[in-house]
């Protein structure tokens, strides 16, 4: 879901360009040995005969002899029956028809659009690592190959046809899916859940320095990046007190008044926290009110205007959303008009003047909103995310199929990967790995990122790393005892550091898949964000186009440098 | 006059290995091989004696364990050289799952050829190699003459000069044989080069101008044809049916130059004796090799039953 920043383009393809120098040089210095140990002093020319064919190979392509290969790849899937995944799909449609449709009762859209989507994704990733994985290998198997390197074909070539065949073919598979899955929703989600097909747009505070673009002001005055802790272990809510100066602070930029529409819509998902129980009996929960701020003309616009503020649900928000239908009070939202009332600084019953919240208290597309809570006693817990703007909404089928594209492009790179491991591994093998890169690229990457990476370099791992904890096991020392200040010490610290650099460039290398996976938004009834360094479009665009290169250069030296017989 | 040469093999050496790079077998030791323009050139030996490595080699299908092969004046493995190339392997290597059009249509289009081209190319060679009726059938369904014939039609596409063909007629009818000889004849006369093996050797004998005899991986005959079977220090009488009296008189006729003649002419052998021959002399002398300007099978060894024939 939305890491509500920004992807860094300009960092992504620095890092590219980096990976693709350092394993550049690399491949050359281990062929670079590898030919001089088998030809001695020709090596060098080798090299560069090597280099200069494969730069003429990869550059003069033919448009025609791509297609044709292409058309190949295409009619083997179809020979291969890769259009029985289809029935498949149909099959599990109707049998999820017997537990899923009870029009009757009042359940929410959300597992329905998740199956949809869960299901074409784990449909085409295996139809993808079956295709790309098993069609080179069964090629140089039956040599059939031979007969077409015979011909002036360039073996990037082969290995770009086969890419775009099977790319062809999966394509084809899941318009048919996603239309039908789409057909699907609309008729089996209950009428009363239609309403949940929405899709919000979201636009979260940001700034230059992320510490910007939400904090707090403690009682003091103070600004703090955290409020009161108030003992829950999900440590990413800060919790600010009723009635005093405290208040959480957040700062949009570039908003677009004639995008927002005619009025400005907040949504907000707090959570209350109570010290005492309040006028429980009278149903009124913990109240907060908002503030549209320009510091510079001194400006402070409350929201509601007067009145005892907005009371926040203190169920879930997803269960009350889930269960009904999508009006705006329903789904937290505060409808703002443009025209307010400052407020008279030092008496809050009084009217200010009238000021217009895009034109006055708006500054340059910057806007900075504060929530204060406003019972005494009770606490009002928010995270960045917990208050965004919402632009307006748009229709389903915007992240619907967006999602799709995201779907579509993840199989892209599947294909990518499975084919350029299939130049120089045999099918079971292809697959394992390409599957394997699939699982490293999204759970595990993260996992991988949390606890070694990020939290390393912070100093966060409790005793060290791989060496050093290995040291402190033998020797039964205590995690947090410090190690003796020696030669040792230092030593078995800079390996460590060595262990994590490597991990750091593992998962750079690693495929992200991470920014293919659009359905919690789908289902959550959120648009699938352009731009966003979680899931989104552009790092997916950019994943897929990245990989790109790298796997045709790959797969058409694995092709080039071997001899094609089938051992 | 030596007419341009088309293939080139120097010192030609080529070693299978097993995925550890074990040496698996020596297919090939030292070949020096040239093929001139416009011939057709045979290449024979017994199984495994290493025509289709070699083949495979001109191809840059393989690579030389060592040494250096120029195909149409370029390196094996230049891809812009089977522009002009047609290769039928030992076996067609085709998809099974494509008619005789669309295979055609596929190979037409890795040439770069357009649709136009194509089409008539095509229909062309569906005509020539005779599988009219079959072409709209998936190559699966083919018999192995019928697979042999869409590989020889795929082989054709581009109009090669130069056609290397493995063992063509295995597989074929008498007629398909016929028509393969006749149609390598015609390839030879339309100034295209072709190099072929074949274990028929009569049908080799027909058509080949050169020949070469490998066994082992070494090159133990290579030569013309018609020079390779012909024996210079013997003729050869050919006369109507004689009595018993009549070739007693033989001698005595040809002293008094009284005989109708009807052809003289030095004895030739048959390309499967001396193919016999050599691979007998191979085996009992092994590590003996070809050089140019030796002409095996006139040498010593030659066996002395072979001599004369009436
Ligand atoms: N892919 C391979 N791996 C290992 N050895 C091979 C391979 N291909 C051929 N050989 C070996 O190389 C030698 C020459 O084989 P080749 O196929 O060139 O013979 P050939 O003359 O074409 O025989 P045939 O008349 O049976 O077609 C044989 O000993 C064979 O076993
Ligand atoms: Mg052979």
């Amino acid at each position: 879901m939305f890491e509500a920043n920004p992807y860094n383009l300009g960092w992504a393809i620095l890092q590219w360009v980096a990976a693709l120098a350092v394993s550049g040089i690399l491949a050359l210095l281990v062929g670079f040995v590898i030919s001089y140990l088998a030809l001695g002093k020709k090596a060098p020319a080798a090299i560069k005969d090597t280099l200069k064919r494969g730069f003429d190979d990869l550059t003069k392509l033919s448009g025609r002899r791509i297609g044709a290969l292409a058309y190949l790849a295409l009619k083997e899937s179809l020979a291969r029956r890769a259009l029985y995944v289809l029935g498949t799909f149909i099959v599990l449609f109707m049998a999820a028809n017997l537990f899923l449709r009870t029009p009757e009762q009042d359940v929410p859209a959300k597992p329905y659009v998740s199956f949809v989507l869960t299901v074409v994704q784990w449909l085409l990733i295996p139809v993808a690592l079956l295709l790309s994985c098993w069609g080179l290998p069964a090629d140089i198997k039956d040599r059939s190959l031979h007969t077409v390197v015979t011909k002036p074909v360039r073996r990037s070539e082969i290995v770009i046809g086969r890419m775009l065949g099977y790319g062809l073919m999966t394509t084809m598979v899941l318009v048919v899916v996603a239309l039908f899955g789409w057909v699907w929703i609309k008729r089996v989600v209950p009428a009363r859940s239609q309403a949940q097909l929405i899709s919000r747009v979201p636009v979260f505070s940001s700034a230059d320095d992320v510490k910007d673009a939400f904090f707090f002001i403690d009682r003091a005055g103070n600004r703090q990046q955290f409020a009161v802790n108030v003992g829950d272990i999900w440590d990413h809510r800060s919790f600010i007190e009723g009635q005093t100066n405290s208040r959480a602070v957040w700062q949009f930029e570039n908003l677009n008044p004639s995008r927002i529409g005619d009025d400005l819509r907040i949504e907000y998902r707090f959570e209350a926290f109570r010290s005492h129980k309040g006028n429980v009996d009278e149903g009124e929960g913990v109240r907060f009110r908002l503030f549209f701020v320009n510091e510079a003309k001194k400006l402070r616009v409350p929201f509601p205007q007067t009145g005892a503020g907005v009371e926040i649900r203190e169920f879930t928000q997803e269960t009350v959303r889930g269960a009904t239908a999508g009006t705006e009070e329903e789904q937290a939202v505060l409808r703002i008009p443009r025209e307010l009332r400052a407020e008279v600084a030092g008496d809050p019953s009084a009217t200010g003047e009238k000021v217009d919240l895009f034109t006055d208290v708006m500054d340059n597309g910057k806007l900075q909103v504060e929530v204060v809570c406003l019972d005494a006693g009770q606490y009002v817990g928010a995270a960045r995310t917990d208050l965004f703007i919402r632009l307006p909404d748009r229709p389903f089928a915007a992240s619907y199929f967006k999602a799709m594209f995201g779907i579509w492009l993840m199989v892209l790179l599947v294909i990518m990967i499975g084919t350029t491991a299939s130049t120089f591994l045999k099918g079971p093998v292809a697959t394992l790995l390409t599957f394997g890169l699939v699982i490293l690229g999204s759970p595990l990457r993260s996992y991988m990122e949390e606890q070694y990476t990020d939290r390393y370099q912070k100093g966060e791992v409790l005793g060290g790393g791989m060496l050093e904890s290995a040291y402190r096991l033998v020797t039964q020392m205590n995690q947090q005892s410090p190690l003796p200040e020696n030669f040792g010490t230092k030593t078995i610290q800079v390996l460590d550091e060595g262990v994590f650099s490597g991990l750091a460039i593992v998962r750079n290398v690693i495929p992200d898949f991470r920014h293919f996976n659009m359905t919690e938004y789908v289902a959550n009834g959120f648009d699938v964000p352009f731009n966003d360094a979680g899931a989104a479009v552009l790092p997916s665009i950019m994943t897929v186009l990245g990989f790109f290169i790298p796997c045709v250069i790959l797969g058409y030296f694995s092709l080039q440098l071997r001899e094609l017989e089938s051992k | 006059m030596q007419a341009e040469t088309v293939i080139d093999v120097r010192n030609l050496s080529k070693v299978y290995r097993d995925f550890w790079g074990r040496k698996k077998v020596q297919a090939l030791n030292a070949l020096e091989l040239n093929v001139r323009k416009g011939e057709v050139f045979g290449l024979l030996g017994p199984n495994g004696s290493g025509k289709t490595t070699t083949l495979k080699l001109l191809l840059g299908l393989l690579f030389p364990t060592e040494g250096e092969v120029t195909v149409l004046g370029k390196p094996a493995h230049d891809v812009t050289k089977n522009e002009r190339i047609g290769y039928l392997p030992e076996e067609s290597y085709l998809y099974r799952f494509l008619n005789a059009d669309e295979t055609l249509d596929f190979y037409g289009r890795l040439f770069d050829m357009p649709a136009s081209v194509r089409k008539e190319r095509r229909d062309e060679l569906i005509k020539l190699v005779k599988i009219e009726g079959a072409r709209r059938r998936p190559l699966k369904e083919y018999s192995k003459g019928m697979t042999r014939r869409i590989g020889l039609a795929q082989a054709l596409i581009n109009d090669p000069e130069l056609v290397l063909l493995d063992e063509p007629t295995s597989g074929l009818d008498p007629l398909g044989t016929r028509d393969m000889k006749d149609l390598i004849i015609r390839l030879k006369e339309q100034g295209k080069t072709v190099v072929m093996c074949s274990h028929l050797l009569a049908d080799v004998q027909d058509v080949c101008d050169r020949i070469a005899i490998l066994y082992g991986g070494e090159l133990k005959v290579m030569g013309g044809v018609k020079d390779l079977l012909e024996s210079q220090d013997e003729t050869q009488l050919l006369t109507s049916t004689l009595n018993d009296e009549a070739i007693k008189e033989v001698e005595a006729v040809l002293k008094k130059h009284g005989a109708q003649l009807k052809q003289v002419a030095h004895p030739t052998s048959t390309l499967e004796e001396l193919f016999l021959r050599t691979v007998k002399e191979s085996q009992e002398r092994p590590g003996r090799r070809f050089s140019p300007g030796e002409r095996p099978g006139q040498s010593d060894s030659r066996p002395a039953q072979a001599a004369v024939k009436s």
